[in-house]
Protein backbone atom coordinates (compact mmCIF):
# COMPACT_ATOMS: atom_id res chain seq x y z
CA UNK A 1 0.00 0.00 0.00
CA UNK A 2 1.28 3.60 -1.22
CA UNK A 3 1.80 5.69 1.98
CA UNK A 4 -0.19 9.33 1.59
CA UNK A 5 -0.33 12.37 2.34
CA UNK A 6 -3.74 15.05 2.57
CA UNK A 7 -1.63 17.80 0.81
CA UNK A 8 -0.72 15.38 -2.25
CA UNK A 9 -3.39 16.61 -4.44
CA UNK A 10 -3.85 13.35 -6.74
CA UNK A 11 -3.76 10.87 -3.19
CA UNK A 12 -6.47 9.61 -2.25
CA UNK A 13 -7.78 6.89 -4.53
CA UNK A 14 -9.99 4.77 -2.25
CA UNK A 15 -10.51 2.02 -4.44
CA UNK A 16 -6.41 1.28 -4.26
CA UNK A 17 -6.40 2.11 -0.54
CA UNK A 18 -6.92 -0.66 2.37
CA UNK A 19 -10.57 -0.44 2.92
CA UNK A 20 -11.37 -0.49 6.59
CA UNK A 21 -15.51 -0.04 6.25
CA UNK A 22 -17.46 -0.48 3.17
CA UNK A 23 -21.08 0.41 2.89
CA UNK A 24 -22.65 -1.83 -0.37
CA UNK A 25 -25.98 -1.07 -1.52
CA UNK A 26 -27.09 0.11 1.86
CA UNK A 27 -30.65 1.48 2.21
CA UNK A 28 -32.37 2.45 5.92
CA UNK A 29 -35.82 3.43 6.87
CA UNK A 30 -37.75 4.93 10.07
CA UNK A 31 -40.66 2.88 9.79
CA UNK A 32 -42.08 3.41 5.93
CA UNK A 33 -39.81 6.47 5.22
CA UNK A 34 -36.79 5.62 3.57
CA UNK A 35 -33.64 7.63 4.85
CA UNK A 36 -30.62 6.36 2.74
CA UNK A 37 -31.05 5.20 -0.57
CA UNK A 38 -28.46 3.02 -2.13
CA UNK A 39 -25.59 3.68 -0.69
CA UNK A 40 -22.03 2.67 -1.73
CA UNK A 41 -19.24 3.78 0.27
CA UNK A 42 -15.55 2.40 0.71
CA UNK A 43 -13.97 4.09 4.06
CA UNK A 44 -9.91 3.78 4.16
CA UNK A 45 -8.34 2.51 7.02
CA UNK A 46 -6.39 5.06 9.44
CA UNK A 47 -7.81 8.30 7.81
CA UNK A 48 -10.91 10.89 8.81
CA UNK A 49 -13.85 10.65 6.25
CA UNK A 50 -16.03 13.07 6.66
CA UNK A 51 -20.09 13.28 6.00
CA UNK A 52 -21.80 16.54 5.29
CA UNK A 53 -24.99 17.71 4.26
CA UNK A 54 -28.00 19.73 5.48
CA UNK A 55 -30.22 18.64 8.25
CA UNK A 56 -32.17 15.46 7.05
CA UNK A 57 -29.46 13.94 4.39
CA UNK A 58 -28.72 11.35 6.32
CA UNK A 59 -25.17 11.48 7.21
CA UNK A 60 -26.10 10.97 11.00
CA UNK A 61 -28.33 8.51 9.72
CA UNK A 62 -25.06 6.75 8.35
CA UNK A 63 -23.16 7.01 11.02
CA UNK A 64 -25.51 5.17 13.14
CA UNK A 65 -25.95 2.19 10.54
CA UNK A 66 -22.16 2.17 11.46
CA UNK A 67 -21.89 0.26 14.72
CA UNK A 68 -25.79 -0.19 14.59
CA UNK A 69 -26.86 2.09 17.03
CA UNK A 70 -30.42 2.40 15.60
CA UNK A 71 -31.22 -0.79 16.77
CA UNK A 72 -31.73 0.88 20.26
CA UNK A 73 -34.83 2.54 18.85
CA UNK A 74 -37.76 0.60 16.91
CA UNK A 75 -39.14 0.74 13.56
CA UNK A 76 -35.61 1.30 12.01
CA UNK A 77 -34.12 -1.14 9.84
CA UNK A 78 -31.14 -1.32 7.15
CA UNK A 79 -31.22 -3.44 4.33
CA UNK A 80 -27.76 -4.00 2.36
CA UNK A 81 -24.19 -4.54 3.54
CA UNK A 82 -21.71 -2.64 5.82
CA UNK A 83 -18.53 -4.36 5.67
CA UNK A 84 -16.08 -4.07 8.64
CA UNK A 85 -12.74 -5.62 7.35
CA UNK A 86 -14.61 -7.89 5.45
CA UNK A 87 -17.35 -9.06 7.37
CA UNK A 88 -20.94 -7.87 7.35
CA UNK A 89 -21.86 -6.14 10.27
CA UNK A 90 -25.23 -5.89 9.81
CA UNK A 91 -25.19 -9.98 9.69
CA UNK A 92 -27.84 -11.44 12.98
CA UNK A 93 -25.02 -13.24 13.82
CA UNK A 94 -23.01 -10.19 15.19
CA UNK A 95 -22.24 -9.75 18.48
CA UNK A 96 -23.42 -6.33 19.23
CA UNK A 97 -20.93 -5.43 22.26
CA UNK A 98 -18.18 -7.07 20.29
CA UNK A 99 -19.08 -4.53 17.54
CA UNK A 100 -19.54 -1.64 19.60
CA UNK A 101 -15.95 -2.20 21.32
CA UNK A 102 -14.51 -2.04 18.12
CA UNK A 103 -16.54 0.74 16.78
CA UNK A 104 -16.55 3.23 19.44
CA UNK A 105 -18.87 6.50 19.06
CA UNK A 106 -18.65 10.10 20.77
CA UNK A 107 -21.66 12.69 20.09
CA UNK A 108 -22.87 15.92 19.53
CA UNK A 109 -23.39 16.48 23.32
CA UNK A 110 -20.51 15.58 25.86
CA UNK A 111 -22.51 12.69 28.00
CA UNK A 112 -19.77 11.79 30.89
CA UNK A 113 -21.36 9.29 33.04
CA UNK A 114 -22.05 11.06 36.74
CA UNK A 115 -18.95 9.30 38.22
CA UNK A 116 -15.26 10.60 38.61
CA UNK A 117 -13.25 11.22 35.88
CA UNK A 118 -11.28 7.87 36.29
CA UNK A 119 -14.82 5.76 36.78
CA UNK A 120 -16.12 7.47 33.28
CA UNK A 121 -13.09 5.58 31.46
CA UNK A 122 -12.48 2.19 33.86
CA UNK A 123 -16.06 1.74 33.55
CA UNK A 124 -16.54 1.07 30.02
CA UNK A 125 -12.48 -1.04 30.18
CA UNK A 126 -14.54 -3.08 32.80
CA UNK A 127 -17.02 -4.12 31.10
CA UNK A 128 -15.50 -6.26 28.56
CA UNK A 129 -11.83 -6.77 30.45
CA UNK A 130 -10.16 -7.75 33.66
CA UNK A 131 -7.34 -5.86 34.80
CA UNK A 132 -5.21 -5.36 37.72
CA UNK A 133 -5.79 -1.76 38.99
CA UNK A 134 -2.22 -1.16 38.04
CA UNK A 135 -3.12 -1.98 34.74
CA UNK A 136 -6.35 -0.24 34.80
CA UNK A 137 -4.15 2.90 36.30
CA UNK A 138 -1.98 2.80 33.16
CA UNK A 139 -4.86 2.23 30.50
CA UNK A 140 -7.26 5.53 32.12
CA UNK A 141 -3.69 7.40 32.29
CA UNK A 142 -3.05 6.64 28.82
CA UNK A 143 -6.99 7.07 27.39
CA UNK A 144 -6.21 10.57 28.82
CA UNK A 145 -2.95 11.24 27.03
CA UNK A 146 -4.44 10.35 23.99
CA UNK A 147 -7.71 12.84 24.31
CA UNK A 148 -5.19 15.56 25.49
CA UNK A 149 -6.96 16.05 29.04
CA UNK A 150 -3.69 14.39 31.03
CA UNK A 151 -2.51 17.59 31.94
CA UNK A 152 -5.72 19.38 33.25
CA UNK A 153 -7.11 16.14 34.93
CA UNK A 154 -4.28 14.60 36.59
CA UNK A 155 -4.67 15.96 40.15
CA UNK A 156 -8.20 15.28 40.37
CA UNK A 157 -9.25 12.42 38.83
CA UNK A 158 -11.66 11.22 41.20
CA UNK A 159 -14.14 14.87 40.56
CA UNK A 160 -16.92 14.11 39.07
CA UNK A 161 -16.86 13.89 35.35
CA UNK A 162 -19.69 16.90 35.46
CA UNK A 163 -17.38 19.24 36.80
CA UNK A 164 -15.18 20.03 33.35
CA UNK A 165 -15.94 22.81 31.29
CA UNK A 166 -17.71 21.44 27.91
CA UNK A 167 -14.86 20.74 25.91
CA UNK A 168 -13.08 19.05 28.66
CA UNK A 169 -16.40 16.91 28.55
CA UNK A 170 -16.22 15.77 24.97
CA UNK A 171 -12.31 14.97 25.33
CA UNK A 172 -12.96 13.16 28.50
CA UNK A 173 -15.45 10.86 25.89
CA UNK A 174 -13.21 10.42 23.54
CA UNK A 175 -10.99 9.30 26.18
CA UNK A 176 -13.68 7.12 27.40
CA UNK A 177 -14.20 5.95 23.64
CA UNK A 178 -10.36 5.28 22.82
CA UNK A 179 -10.02 2.95 26.51
CA UNK A 180 -11.73 0.34 25.26
CA UNK A 181 -9.11 -0.13 22.32
CA UNK A 182 -11.55 0.84 19.04
CA UNK A 183 -10.44 0.45 15.59
CA UNK A 184 -12.83 3.13 14.41
CA UNK A 185 -14.38 6.04 15.94
CA UNK A 186 -17.50 7.68 14.99
CA UNK A 187 -18.05 11.41 15.68
CA UNK A 188 -21.93 13.00 15.50
CA UNK A 189 -20.80 16.96 15.42
CA UNK A 190 -18.24 16.40 18.62
CA UNK A 191 -17.40 20.20 18.20
CA UNK A 192 -20.80 22.01 17.33
CA UNK A 193 -21.49 22.79 20.86
CA UNK A 194 -17.93 23.91 22.04
CA UNK A 195 -16.24 27.07 22.28
CA UNK A 196 -13.57 27.84 19.52
CA UNK A 197 -10.48 26.99 21.42
CA UNK A 198 -12.28 23.62 22.36
CA UNK A 199 -13.06 22.96 19.00
CA UNK A 200 -9.36 23.26 17.65
CA UNK A 201 -7.93 21.11 20.69
CA UNK A 202 -10.58 18.60 19.75
CA UNK A 203 -9.82 18.75 15.46
CA UNK A 204 -6.00 18.63 16.79
CA UNK A 205 -6.62 15.11 18.40
CA UNK A 206 -8.43 13.91 15.57
CA UNK A 207 -5.60 14.88 13.70
CA UNK A 208 -3.45 12.94 15.99
CA UNK A 209 -6.39 9.87 16.01
CA UNK A 210 -5.76 9.11 12.62
CA UNK A 211 -2.70 7.40 13.07
CA UNK A 212 -4.02 4.92 14.74
CA UNK A 213 -7.79 4.76 13.79
CA UNK A 214 -10.32 4.87 11.62
CA UNK A 215 -12.47 7.93 12.05
CA UNK A 216 -15.35 8.94 10.72
CA UNK A 217 -17.11 12.36 11.17
CA UNK A 218 -20.12 14.25 10.76
CA UNK A 219 -20.16 18.26 10.75
CA UNK A 220 -22.12 20.95 9.57
CA UNK A 221 -19.44 23.29 9.48
CA UNK A 222 -17.93 22.99 6.77
CA UNK A 223 -14.59 24.11 7.03
CA UNK A 224 -14.32 22.03 10.01
CA UNK A 225 -14.53 19.06 7.16
CA UNK A 226 -12.11 20.68 5.10
CA UNK A 227 -9.73 20.95 7.33
CA UNK A 228 -9.95 17.42 9.85
CA UNK A 229 -10.75 14.93 7.07
CA UNK A 230 -8.98 13.65 4.26
CA UNK A 231 -12.21 12.32 1.96
CA UNK A 232 -15.31 13.67 2.39
CA UNK A 233 -18.97 12.64 1.17
CA UNK A 234 -21.83 14.86 0.44
CA UNK A 235 -25.19 13.60 1.01
CA UNK A 236 -28.76 15.40 0.48
CA UNK A 237 -32.10 13.77 0.60
CA UNK A 238 -30.83 10.11 1.38
CA UNK A 239 -28.72 9.80 -1.13
CA UNK A 240 -24.57 9.54 -1.41
CA UNK A 241 -23.86 12.59 -4.25
CA UNK A 242 -20.20 12.71 -4.28
CA UNK A 243 -17.63 11.25 -2.35
CA UNK A 244 -13.52 12.52 -2.96
CA UNK A 245 -10.81 13.59 -1.62
CA UNK A 246 -11.72 16.64 0.47
CA UNK A 247 -9.65 19.11 -1.64
CA UNK A 248 -11.49 18.37 -4.72
CA UNK A 249 -14.88 18.42 -3.04
CA UNK A 250 -13.84 21.85 -1.14
CA UNK A 251 -12.18 23.57 -4.23
CA UNK A 252 -13.70 21.84 -7.38
CA UNK A 253 -16.52 19.75 -6.61
CA UNK A 254 -17.94 17.67 -9.58
CA UNK A 255 -21.46 17.79 -8.48
CA UNK A 256 -23.35 20.90 -9.14
CA UNK A 257 -25.75 20.26 -5.51
CA UNK A 258 -22.42 19.84 -3.90
CA UNK A 259 -21.41 23.11 -5.24
CA UNK A 260 -24.30 25.11 -4.40
CA UNK A 261 -24.47 23.45 -0.92
CA UNK A 262 -20.86 23.98 0.41
CA UNK A 263 -20.83 27.59 -1.32
CA UNK A 264 -24.40 28.62 0.26
CA UNK A 265 -25.83 28.53 -2.30
CA UNK A 266 -28.70 26.21 -1.43
CA UNK A 267 -32.50 26.56 -1.49
CA UNK B 1 -25.12 30.77 -11.02
CA UNK B 2 -27.70 30.37 -8.25
CA UNK B 3 -27.49 33.46 -5.72
CA UNK B 4 -25.71 32.93 -2.51
CA UNK B 5 -28.88 32.28 0.60
CA UNK B 6 -26.43 35.42 2.07
CA UNK B 7 -27.23 38.21 -0.58
CA UNK B 8 -24.17 40.77 0.68
CA UNK B 9 -21.63 37.65 -0.31
CA UNK B 10 -23.40 38.22 -3.80
CA UNK B 11 -22.71 41.85 -3.42
CA UNK B 12 -19.04 41.15 -2.13
CA UNK B 13 -18.51 39.01 -4.98
CA UNK B 14 -19.88 41.62 -7.71
CA UNK B 15 -17.62 43.99 -6.25
CA UNK B 16 -14.50 41.47 -6.70
CA UNK B 17 -15.42 41.09 -10.23
CA UNK B 18 -15.80 44.56 -11.33
CA UNK B 19 -12.72 46.04 -9.89
CA UNK B 20 -11.13 43.06 -11.92
CA UNK B 21 -13.30 44.52 -15.46
CA UNK B 22 -12.02 48.07 -14.49
CA UNK B 23 -8.25 47.08 -13.86
CA UNK B 24 -8.99 45.06 -17.08
CA UNK B 25 -9.75 48.03 -18.92
CA UNK B 26 -7.40 50.15 -17.50
CA UNK B 27 -4.43 47.74 -18.53
CA UNK B 28 -6.04 47.85 -22.21
CA UNK B 29 -6.12 51.88 -22.27
CA UNK B 30 -3.00 52.17 -20.79
CA UNK B 31 -1.38 49.94 -23.47
CA UNK B 32 -2.58 51.29 -26.15
CA UNK B 33 -1.79 54.83 -25.25
CA UNK B 34 1.82 54.12 -24.20
CA UNK B 35 1.91 52.19 -27.86
CA UNK B 36 0.20 55.02 -29.73
CA UNK B 37 2.58 57.63 -27.31
CA UNK B 38 5.72 56.32 -28.51
CA UNK B 39 5.04 55.65 -32.30
CA UNK B 40 3.40 59.96 -32.30
CA UNK B 41 6.19 60.76 -29.86
CA UNK B 42 3.23 62.34 -27.50
CA UNK B 43 4.66 63.63 -24.52
CA UNK B 44 1.81 64.42 -22.84
CA UNK B 45 -0.27 61.16 -23.97
CA UNK B 46 2.71 59.62 -22.08
CA UNK B 47 2.02 61.59 -18.80
CA UNK B 48 -0.89 60.45 -18.71
CA UNK B 49 -0.29 56.75 -18.30
CA UNK B 50 2.15 57.45 -15.95
CA UNK B 51 -0.52 58.96 -14.24
CA UNK B 52 -2.92 55.96 -14.93
CA UNK B 53 -0.30 53.67 -13.34
CA UNK B 54 -1.07 55.22 -9.95
CA UNK B 55 -4.87 54.36 -10.44
CA UNK B 56 -3.83 50.91 -11.20
CA UNK B 57 -2.38 50.11 -8.12
CA UNK B 58 -4.79 51.79 -6.12
CA UNK B 59 -7.26 49.16 -8.21
CA UNK B 60 -5.40 46.36 -6.88
CA UNK B 61 -4.93 47.72 -3.11
CA UNK B 62 -9.09 47.83 -3.19
CA UNK B 63 -9.03 44.24 -4.77
CA UNK B 64 -6.71 42.57 -2.59
CA UNK B 65 -8.64 44.32 0.56
CA UNK B 66 -11.82 43.58 -0.78
CA UNK B 67 -10.85 39.92 -1.69
CA UNK B 68 -8.82 39.41 1.86
CA UNK B 69 -11.70 40.41 4.43
CA UNK B 70 -13.99 38.25 1.85
CA UNK B 71 -11.63 35.52 2.81
CA UNK B 72 -11.67 36.04 6.55
CA UNK B 73 -15.92 37.22 6.74
CA UNK B 74 -17.25 34.24 3.92
CA UNK B 75 -14.70 31.31 4.36
CA UNK B 76 -15.74 30.97 0.71
CA UNK B 77 -15.70 27.20 -1.17
CA UNK B 78 -15.30 25.83 -4.97
CA UNK B 79 -16.18 28.41 -7.76
CA UNK B 80 -16.25 31.30 -5.25
CA UNK B 81 -12.87 30.46 -3.61
CA UNK B 82 -11.51 29.85 -6.84
CA UNK B 83 -12.86 33.19 -7.84
CA UNK B 84 -11.45 34.96 -5.02
CA UNK B 85 -8.21 33.43 -5.41
CA UNK B 86 -7.96 34.22 -8.98
CA UNK B 87 -9.09 37.54 -8.75
CA UNK B 88 -5.83 38.18 -6.38
CA UNK B 89 -3.64 36.66 -8.86
CA UNK B 90 -4.99 38.06 -12.03
CA UNK B 91 -5.16 41.80 -10.06
CA UNK B 92 -1.18 41.09 -9.79
CA UNK B 93 -0.97 40.77 -13.52
CA UNK B 94 -2.92 43.32 -14.47
CA UNK B 95 -0.98 45.65 -12.00
CA UNK B 96 2.04 44.33 -13.74
CA UNK B 97 1.01 45.31 -17.49
CA UNK B 98 0.77 48.91 -16.27
CA UNK B 99 3.70 48.91 -14.66
CA UNK B 100 5.00 47.63 -18.15
CA UNK B 101 2.98 50.21 -20.01
CA UNK B 102 4.27 53.17 -18.01
CA UNK B 103 8.04 51.96 -18.72
CA UNK B 104 7.41 52.23 -22.72
CA UNK B 105 5.57 55.59 -21.89
CA UNK B 106 8.64 56.57 -20.10
CA UNK B 107 10.68 56.49 -23.06
CA UNK B 108 9.01 58.28 -25.32
CA UNK B 109 11.05 61.56 -24.29
CA UNK B 110 14.53 59.56 -24.56
CA UNK B 111 13.56 57.74 -28.54
CA UNK B 112 12.44 61.43 -29.16
CA UNK B 113 11.37 62.73 -31.96
CA UNK B 114 13.52 63.44 -34.67
CA UNK B 115 15.19 60.25 -34.14
CA UNK B 116 12.38 57.94 -34.73
CA UNK B 117 12.03 57.54 -38.36
CA UNK B 118 8.62 56.03 -39.36
CA UNK B 119 10.36 52.70 -40.66
CA UNK B 120 11.80 51.92 -37.15
CA UNK B 121 8.77 51.70 -35.51
CA UNK B 122 6.30 50.00 -37.84
CA UNK B 123 7.12 46.51 -36.97
CA UNK B 124 6.27 47.42 -32.74
CA UNK B 125 3.50 48.65 -34.14
CA UNK B 126 1.70 46.11 -35.36
CA UNK B 127 3.39 43.72 -32.49
CA UNK B 128 1.25 46.41 -30.27
CA UNK B 129 -1.61 45.76 -31.81
CA UNK B 130 -1.06 41.99 -31.55
CA UNK B 131 -0.57 42.91 -27.83
CA UNK B 132 -3.75 44.84 -27.03
CA UNK B 133 -6.05 42.66 -28.70
CA UNK B 134 -4.99 39.67 -26.06
CA UNK B 135 -5.30 42.28 -23.40
CA UNK B 136 -8.71 43.40 -24.49
CA UNK B 137 -9.44 39.89 -24.70
CA UNK B 138 -8.95 37.97 -22.03
CA UNK B 139 -11.02 40.08 -19.51
CA UNK B 140 -13.80 39.52 -22.14
CA UNK B 141 -13.58 36.40 -22.45
CA UNK B 142 -13.11 35.49 -18.39
CA UNK B 143 -15.80 38.28 -17.83
CA UNK B 144 -18.28 36.02 -20.74
CA UNK B 145 -17.03 32.38 -19.02
CA UNK B 146 -15.55 31.30 -21.82
CA UNK B 147 -13.08 28.70 -20.94
CA UNK B 148 -12.05 27.33 -24.66
CA UNK B 149 -11.05 30.65 -25.62
CA UNK B 150 -8.90 31.20 -23.15
CA UNK B 151 -7.10 28.19 -23.73
CA UNK B 152 -6.68 29.10 -27.10
CA UNK B 153 -5.49 32.89 -26.22
CA UNK B 154 -3.42 31.93 -23.63
CA UNK B 155 -1.52 29.60 -26.68
CA UNK B 156 -1.71 33.03 -29.32
CA UNK B 157 1.01 34.12 -26.94
CA UNK B 158 2.76 32.26 -29.49
CA UNK B 159 2.37 35.25 -31.74
CA UNK B 160 3.64 37.95 -30.12
CA UNK B 161 6.72 35.87 -29.29
CA UNK B 162 7.78 35.16 -32.68
CA UNK B 163 6.88 38.89 -33.71
CA UNK B 164 9.41 39.92 -30.81
CA UNK B 165 11.61 37.58 -32.12
CA UNK B 166 11.43 39.83 -35.72
CA UNK B 167 11.13 43.39 -34.17
CA UNK B 168 14.72 42.33 -32.32
CA UNK B 169 15.90 41.20 -35.74
CA UNK B 170 14.85 44.08 -37.61
CA UNK B 171 16.11 46.67 -35.16
CA UNK B 172 19.35 45.09 -35.00
CA UNK B 173 19.74 45.43 -38.41
CA UNK B 174 19.02 48.95 -38.37
CA UNK B 175 21.77 49.88 -35.94
CA UNK B 176 24.32 47.96 -37.92
CA UNK B 177 22.97 49.93 -41.14
CA UNK B 178 23.35 53.10 -39.30
CA UNK B 179 24.94 53.51 -36.00
CA UNK B 180 22.69 56.74 -35.43
CA UNK B 181 19.71 54.75 -35.09
CA UNK B 182 21.11 52.86 -31.76
CA UNK B 183 19.74 54.97 -29.45
CA UNK B 184 16.44 54.91 -30.61
CA UNK B 185 16.55 51.05 -31.71
CA UNK B 186 17.83 50.51 -28.21
CA UNK B 187 14.67 51.96 -26.39
CA UNK B 188 12.19 50.36 -28.87
CA UNK B 189 13.87 47.29 -27.94
CA UNK B 190 13.15 47.73 -24.62
CA UNK B 191 9.40 48.45 -25.43
CA UNK B 192 9.46 45.50 -27.61
CA UNK B 193 10.36 43.51 -24.95
CA UNK B 194 7.98 45.06 -22.10
CA UNK B 195 5.29 44.21 -24.68
CA UNK B 196 6.31 40.80 -25.30
CA UNK B 197 6.46 40.38 -21.52
CA UNK B 198 2.89 42.25 -21.25
CA UNK B 199 1.84 39.36 -23.49
CA UNK B 200 3.32 36.89 -20.84
CA UNK B 201 1.04 38.18 -18.33
CA UNK B 202 -1.94 38.19 -20.27
CA UNK B 203 -1.16 34.10 -20.88
CA UNK B 204 -0.61 34.15 -16.68
CA UNK B 205 -4.37 36.22 -16.48
CA UNK B 206 -5.87 33.39 -19.22
CA UNK B 207 -4.47 30.16 -17.13
CA UNK B 208 -5.85 31.74 -13.99
CA UNK B 209 -8.90 32.21 -15.38
CA UNK B 210 -9.30 28.96 -17.21
CA UNK B 211 -8.77 27.42 -13.78
CA UNK B 212 -11.24 29.52 -12.15
CA UNK B 213 -13.92 28.56 -14.20
CA UNK B 214 -13.32 24.69 -14.80
CA UNK B 215 -11.48 24.03 -11.68
CA UNK B 216 -8.65 22.19 -13.50
CA UNK B 217 -5.01 23.83 -14.30
CA UNK B 218 -3.76 24.10 -18.09
CA UNK B 219 -1.11 21.54 -19.00
CA UNK B 220 1.84 23.27 -18.21
CA UNK B 221 3.86 22.37 -21.66
CA UNK B 222 2.30 25.65 -23.72
CA UNK B 223 4.42 25.67 -27.20
CA UNK B 224 7.24 28.21 -26.99
CA UNK B 225 10.46 29.26 -28.80
CA UNK B 226 11.90 32.43 -27.73
CA UNK B 227 14.23 32.56 -31.21
CA UNK B 228 16.42 35.55 -29.75
CA UNK B 229 17.66 33.48 -26.85
CA UNK B 230 20.49 31.95 -28.94
CA UNK B 231 21.43 35.71 -30.22
CA UNK B 232 20.82 37.84 -27.46
CA UNK B 233 20.48 38.56 -24.07
CA UNK B 234 16.44 39.00 -22.82
CA UNK B 235 16.53 42.72 -21.86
Amino acid sequence: MKPMLSTDLNAVDTTVEKAKIEVKNLNFYYGQSKALKDINLSLPERSVTAFIGPSGCGKSTLLRVLNRIYELYPKQTAEGQVLLDGKNILDRSQDLNLLRTKIGMVFQKPTPFPMSIYENIAFGVRLYEKISKAEMDNRVEQALKRAALWNEVKDKLNASGLSLSGGQQQRLCIARTVAVKPEVILLDEPASALDPLSTAKIEELIDELQADYTIVIVTHNMQQAARVSRQTAFMYLGELVEFDRTEKIFTSPREKRTQDYITGRFG
Amino acid sequence: MAEHTVASFDEDLRQISKLINDMGDLASSMVSASTRALLETDNALAQRVVSDDAIMDARQRELDDRAITLIAKRQPMADDLRSVVGAIRMAGDLERIGDLAKNIAKRVGSVGVSATPRDLTHSIDSMAQLVLIQVQAVIQEYTVGDAAALAKLRNDDERIDVKYTSVFRELLTYMMEDPRNITACTHLLFCAKNLERIGDHVTNIAENAYYVLTGTQLPANRPKQDETAMSAPAA
